[in-house]
C-alpha cells in the first residue's frame, strides 16, 4: 500500500464535495477541503498537499485561474473535474498546466485510480542520468537541468520526458505515451499528450516554437532527438 | 391503373407539354396571323395590279390597231389582191408601237399577208376569236355596228394578245398580235417582291413573337428559379418587382409568402433551439447532484453487505439506479451535444484491433465476442467515440441477440475504408423494426416499459459514425439467424482535425 497521500479538493458544491471527501477517505487519502478557489488557493499554501483535485466552474477566480496560479511557484500534480470531455474546458484546462482531468460525474474508483497513477509519476527509479546537448535528466535524484539551472517540471512532465528519453531518437505514438505517462487504458485522450508535450518544450528548448529536442513526427508522435 | 400504364402516356403529356410550351404557341399565332394578312394583301395587291397593268396594255395596243387600221383601209381596193393585203399590214403594223398585224380575206384564201409571216400566220388565230369577229351582230338602238373589235389572250411562246375585227363587213379580217412578254415580266417581278415582303413579314412576326413571349417569359422563369430556391430552403430569395402588371403582382404575391415562410421557419427553429437548450441545460444540471450521489454509491455498495437485509436491497436500489440515471444523463447530453453540433473529433491514428480488442478487454466480454480483426490496420478515429459505438454495438448484439457474437474487421481499400461488422446468433430483428433501431428511445417491445439501456445507445452510436464522415447499417443475416450491424468508416478523416500541430 502507498503511503497515505494529502489531497486538496477545492470543488464548490457542498453535496459533490462531501461525496467525493468522503469516497475519496475511504479509498486512503487525507482530504482536505475548500469550497472556492481563494480558500483553496489558501488551503494550498498553509497545508502543502501532494496533488490537488480541482473543478473548473468555481465561483470567484475559476478552476483555470487557481490552476495557473499554483503553476507559477509549484509543480505538484492537478486533476480537473470537468463538465464535459470534448469541450474547451479540457484544452484550456490542460495548457493552463493541469496534469489529467476527471469528467463529471466521476465513479470515486476512476478518480482515485488516475490520482494514484500521477502521483507515481513523480517515484524515483533507480538509473542513471543522461544529457540530451545542455539538458542532463539526472533519473536517480528526479531532476532536470538545462545549463545547468535546475528546471521545475511537473510529475507528468518529468515522467513524459524520462519515458521519451528513455528510448531516444524512437518515435512513440501519443496512445503509447497516454499509456506508459497517464497509464490510461487505450482510449486515452490525446489532447492531453500534446498540452504536455507544450509545456514541456516550454521548458526544456531553447526556442520552444522550433524545438530542436522533442520533435513532432507527422502522423506518428513525438521523439526525442540525442544531440547532434 | 399500373405504372407500366402510365409510364408512356406521362412521356407523351411531357411531350406535348413542350409542344404547347408559351413560346411556341405564341410564334405560331403570330405566324399565323401574319401569314394571312401578308398573303390576303400580298394577293389582292398582285391581282389589281395584275389587271390594270394588262388592260392598260391592251387598251393602248388595241386603240392603235384600230387607228391604224382606219388610217390606212382607204388605200385598200374593193378586190384587193394578195399583195394589198400584205402591204396593208405592214403598214398597220408599222404604226409605232411593237405589235404586228395578219389580215385575212376569204376570197383569197392561200395568201399569207402577215407583217412578219415567220412568225404569225393565220393559223395562230384562235377559232373562238374568229368565230367571234366574223360573226355580225344584230344591230339597234345600243348597238349601232354590226361588227366590233375583239379580242383575246393566248399563249404563242410566250404571252400575246390576239385582237381581230372585220375591215369593212364584207371585205378582209385583221388581227393583231400583241407581246405580253414585258408586262408578264413586270408581274412576275411584283409577285416575287410581294413573296418576299410575305416571308420578311413572316421572319417579323417570329421575331416579334420571340420577344413579346421574352417579355412574358422571363419574369415567369426568374419566379420558377426563384420558387425552385425557396425550395431548396433559400428562405431569403426575393424577387425584383418592376412595374405593375400581372407579372409584378405575382412576383410581389411570391415575395410576401417568402417573407412569410421564412419567418414560420425562424420561429420554428427558434423555438427547436430552445427546446435543445432546454434539454441540455436540464441534463447539466441533473449532473451536479448526479456526481455527489455518484461520489457516495462506491461507499454504500462496499457497505451494502453488512446491511440489515431489509435495507440491503434499497440501498442495491439506489446504487444501481444512480448509475443508470448517470448513464442515462450522460448520454442524453451526448445526444445535446450532436444535436447543438458541437460534439467534437478529437482524432488520433490508431490501430483497429488494438482499439476493438480494448473495448472488449474493458468490459470483460472476452469470452463471449468472437474477433476476427487483422493487426495493421490504421485509421484517423477518436478513440473515445469509437470506443462508444463499438461498445453499444456489442453491448446490443450481446443483450439481445447473444453469444456467439462474431466482430470482424476488413479494410475496403477502393473506398479507402475500414469495415467493422457484429453480428450475433440471436432471433434477428423483425422487418417493422428494422427502420427505427437507430431512433432515439424506440422500444421495439411496447409492452416493455423499462429496459436496461437508456435506449440512446445505437441512436448516439450512429450519431459518432456520421462524425467521423461513416454510418451504421442495420440488417439480418441473409443466411440463418441473427442481425448484423455494420459499421463503416473512413481511414483518414478529412477535415484532419486531429492533434496535429503547426510544426
Amino acid at each position: 500500500m502507498t503511503p497515505v497521500s494529502f489531497l486538496l479538493l477545492i470543488e464548490d458544491d457542498d453535496a459533490i464535495r462531501t461525496g467525493l471527501e468522503l469516497a475519496l477517505t475511504r479509498q486512503g487519502h487525507r482530504v482536505a477541503a475548500a469550497a472556492s478557489g481563494e480558500d483553496g488557493l489558501r488551503l494550498f499554501k498553509e497545508q502543502r498537499p501532494d496533488l490537488i483535485v480541482l473543478d473548473v466552474m468555481l465561483p470567484g477566480i475559476d478552476g483555470f485561474e487557481v490552476c495557473r496560479r499554483i503553476r507559477r511557484t509549484d509543480q505538484l500534480p492537478i486533476i480537473l473535474l470537468t463538465a464535459r470531455s470534448d469541450d474547451i474546458d479540457v484544452v484550456v484546462g490542460l495548457e493552463s498546466g493541469a496534469d489529467d482531468y476527471v469528467v463529471k460525474p466521476v465513479q470515486p474508483r476512476v478518480l482515485d485510480a488516475r490520482i494514484r497513477a500521477v502521483l507515481r509519476r513523480g517515484e524515483r527509479e533507480s538509473s542513471d542520468s543522461s544529457a540530451y546537448g545542455g539538458l542532463v535528466i539526472d533519473r536517480s535524484a528526479m531532476t532536470v537541468t538545462k545549463d545547468g539551472q535546475d528546471l521545475q517540471l511537473t510529475p507528468t512532465e518529468l515522467r513524459l520526458l524520462l519515458e521519451l528519453s528513455r528510448r531516444p531518437g524512437q518515435a512513440l505514438s501519443r496512445q503509447q505515451l497516454l499509456r506508459l505517462v497517464w497509464e490510461h487504458d487505450y482510449l486515452g485522450d490525446s489532447r492531453l499528450v500534446d498540452a504536455c508535450v507544450q509545456r514541456l518544450r516550454a521548458k526544456v528548448e531553447d526556442v520552444p516554437s522550433a524545438p530542436t529536442l522533442i520533435r513532432t513526427v507527422r502522423g506518428v508522435g513525438y521523439r526525442l532527438d540525442p544531440p547532434a | 391503373m399500373t405504372d407500366q400504364q402510365t409510364a408512356p402516356r406521362r412521356a407523351r403529356s411531357a411531350s406535348w407539354r413542350r409542344l404547347s410550351s408559351l413560346r411556341v404557341r405564341l410564334i405560331a399565332v403570330f405566324a399565323a396571323v401574319a401569314l394571312v394578312t401578308a398573303v390576303s394583301a400580298s394577293g389582292i395587291a398582285y391581282w389589281l395590279n395584275r389587271d390594270a397593268v394588262l388592260k392598260r396594255a391592251q387598251n393602248s395596243a388595241l386603240n392603235d390597231f384600230r387607228d391604224s387600221l382606219t388610217r390606212n383601209v382607204g388605200q385598200l381596193p374593193l378586190q384587193p389582191s394578195c399583195q394589198d393585203l400584205k402591204s396593208l399590214a405592214s403598214q398597220v403594223a408599222s404604226s409605232g408601237l411593237a405589235y404586228d398585224v395578219v389580215v385575212v380575206d376569204d376570197s383569197v384564201p392561200e395568201c399569207t399577208a402577215s407583217s412578219d409571216p415567220a412568225m404569225f400566220t393565220a393559223r395562230q388565230i384562235p377559232a373562238a376569236l374568229a368565230a367571234a369577229v366574223n360573226g355580225p351582230r344584230e344591230t339597234g338602238p345600243g348597238n349601232p355596228y354590226e361588227y366590233h373589235l375583239y379580242w383575246q389572250r393566248v399563249n404563242l411562246a410566250g404571252p400575246y394578245l390576239v385582237g381581230g375585227t372585220k375591215v369593212v363587213p364584207t371585205g378582209p379580217t385583221a388581227y393583231v398580235f400583241k407581246s405580253l412578254q414585258n408586262e408578264r415580266a413586270d408581274l412576275n417581278t411584283l409577285g416575287v417582291s410581294l413573296a418576299v415582303a410575305t416571308l420578311l413579314a413572316l421572319v417579323g412576326s417570329a421575331l416579334l413573337a420571340q420577344a413579346a413571349s421574352a417579355t412574358v417569359l422571363r419574369p415567369v422563369r426568374r419566379l420558377g428559379d426563384a420558387a425552385r430556391r425557396l425550395g431548396e430552403g433559400e428562405l431569403d430569395t426575393r424577387l425584383d418587382v418592376e412595374g405593375n402588371d400581372e407579372l409584378a403582382e405575382l412576383a410581389r404575391t411570391f415575395n410576401r409568402t417568402a417573407e412569410s415562410l421564412s419567418e414560420q421557419v425562424a420561429e420554428l427553429s427558434a423555438r427547436e433551439a430552445q427546446s435543445r437548450r432546454f434539454v441540455a441545460d436540464m441534463s447539466h444540471e441533473l449532473r451536479t447532484p448526479l456526481t455527489a450521489m455518484t461520489a457516495v454509491t462506491d461507499i454504500l455498495e462496499d457497505e451494502a453487505d453488512a446491511l440489515d437485509p431489509m435495507i440491503e436491497p434499497a440501498v442495491r436500489i439506489v446504487v444501481s439506479e444512480t448509475r443508470r440515471l448517470s448513464n442515462l444523463v450522460e448520454n442524453l447530453m451526448e445526444v445535446t451535444r450532436f444535436d447543438a453540433g458541437t460534439a467534437k473529433l478529437v482524432a488520433d491514428e490508431v490501430d483497429m484491433a488494438d482499439l476493438i480488442m480494448s473495448c472488449i478487454d474493458g468490459r470483460a466480454w472476452y469470452d463471449a465476442v468472437e474477433l476476427d480483426a487483422p493487426r495493421g490496420i490504421l485509421a484517423v478515429v477518436d478513440p473515445r467515440r469509437l470506443d462508444v459505438v463499438l461498445a453499444n454495438l456489442i453491448g446490443n448484439a450481446l443483450k439481445h441477440g447473444g453469444s456467439p457474437v462474431k466482430v470482424k474487421v476488413r479494410q475496403d481499400d477502393e473506398a479507402h475504408t475500414v469495415v467493422v461488422s457484429v453480428s450475433d446468433g440471436g432471433p434477428g430483428i423483425p422487418e417493422d423494426v428494422l427502420p427505427h433501431v437507430f431512433d432515439r428511445f424506440y422500444k421495439a417491445d411496447k409492452g416493455r416499459a423499462r429496459s436496461e439501456g437508456s435506449g440512446l445507445g445505437l441512436s448516439i452510436a450512429e450519431a459518432n459514425a456520421r462524425i467521423h464522415g461513416g454510418d451504421i447499417t442495420a440488417a439480418n443475416n441473409p443466411d440463418g439467424a441473427g442481425a448484423v450491424f455494420t459499421l463503416t468508416l473512413p481511414l483518414t478523416q478529412p477535415p484532419a482535425p486531429g492533434p496535429e500541430e503547426a510544426r
